[in-house]
């Protein structure tokens, strides 16, 4: 694998984040947030009943992207913000591009600039990760 | 409801209690899937793990975060950023120790009147011997609206 600095990590998409798996993560994470799994809540406090994609969740969508391209160990860190949600039936397209490759320690590491899109253009994930490249 | 400054900032420096969590494969999987992934290789855990393995590892969970800064509601926290650091992949049936606690709090007034804390909270987890395998950084708003 070569790597250079302005490659693109290629785009990784979810057609459809769903209620359900929203709900399976609640529940693991046991999350008491109801905008995460009530529609009822979610209409009352003025998103149109629809519920709120968990940031982490969110944040995993642009793992799945990091992983896909350098390999399922080579994660080393993510530093994120969340500028916009992601609410039930969004489609998103996580994606990235290469900022810099440096040596440390006889390891090669990628930093990448990485975001989370929604498919109105609308930012949802923003930062940095850093990613070991095979040697 | 008022909370005031000085309150906020005595939580600097709290640690958690401390404890152990083991991811099970049936987490990993539904986690995993959760994502849209397929299931890592050899064991391996999904990386978003590190959101909840560090605060229920840690022996709080969630709700003890936000009835630790006196959270108005469920709905009045939104999260500013994490920051997680991989020392070592996460694996799926090894029990791994955490420890951390709050690290920071600013406040920040706005115009009309809300208030906003943010709490840093800074958890490591370990494996055997003390080895430090991945660090969750991150910081929480809590949103007190005025009245």
């Amino acid at each position: 694998m070569t790597v250079k600095v302005g490659d693109r990590i290629p785009d990784w998409t979810l057609d459809r984040v769903t209620p359900e798996r929203m709900r399976t993560v609640a529940a693991i994470f046991r999350d008491p947030n109801p905008v995460h799994w009530d529609r009822e809540f979610s209409q009352r406090v003025g998103l149109a009943g629809r519920v709120v994609n968990q940031s982490p969740l969110n944040l995993g969508y642009v793992v799945n992207a990091l992983l896909a391209w350098s390999g399922p160990e080579s994660l080393r860190r993510l530093r994120v913000e969340f500028p916009a949600p992601v609410l039930d039936g969004d489609r998103v397209t996580a994606g990235g591009v290469v900022k810099a490759i440096r040596s440390q320690r006889g390891r090669v590491l990628a930093e990448c600039e990485v975001w989370l899109d929604r498919d109105d253009g609308q930012r949802a994930v923003q930062g940095i990760a850093v990613v070991e490249l095979p040697g | 409801m008022v909370v005031s400054e000085g309150e906020m900032r005595a939580l600097i420096g709290q640690a958690f209690p401390g404890g152990t969590y083991r991811i099970e494969p049936w987490e990993n999987f539904l986690l995993t899937e959760a994502t849209g992934a397929d299931r890592l290789p050899e064991g391996l855990a999904h990386p978003i793990h590190l959101f909840h393995v560090p605060i229920a590892g840690v022996g709080v969970g969630i709700a003890d975060l936000f009835a630790l800064a006196q959270a108005p509601s469920d709905a009045s926290v939104t999260i500013d950023y994490y920051d997680w650091e991989f020392f070592e992949p996460l694996r799926e049936s090894l029990r791994y120790a955490m420890r951390g606690g709050v690290r920071d709090h600013e406040r920040t007034p706005h115009a009309d009147g809300t208030i906003v804390d943010s709490l840093t909270y800074c958890i490591e987890v370990l494996a055997e011997s003390d080895r430090l395998v991945a660090r969750a950084t991150f910081r929480w708003h809590f949103w007190r609206f005025a009245e």
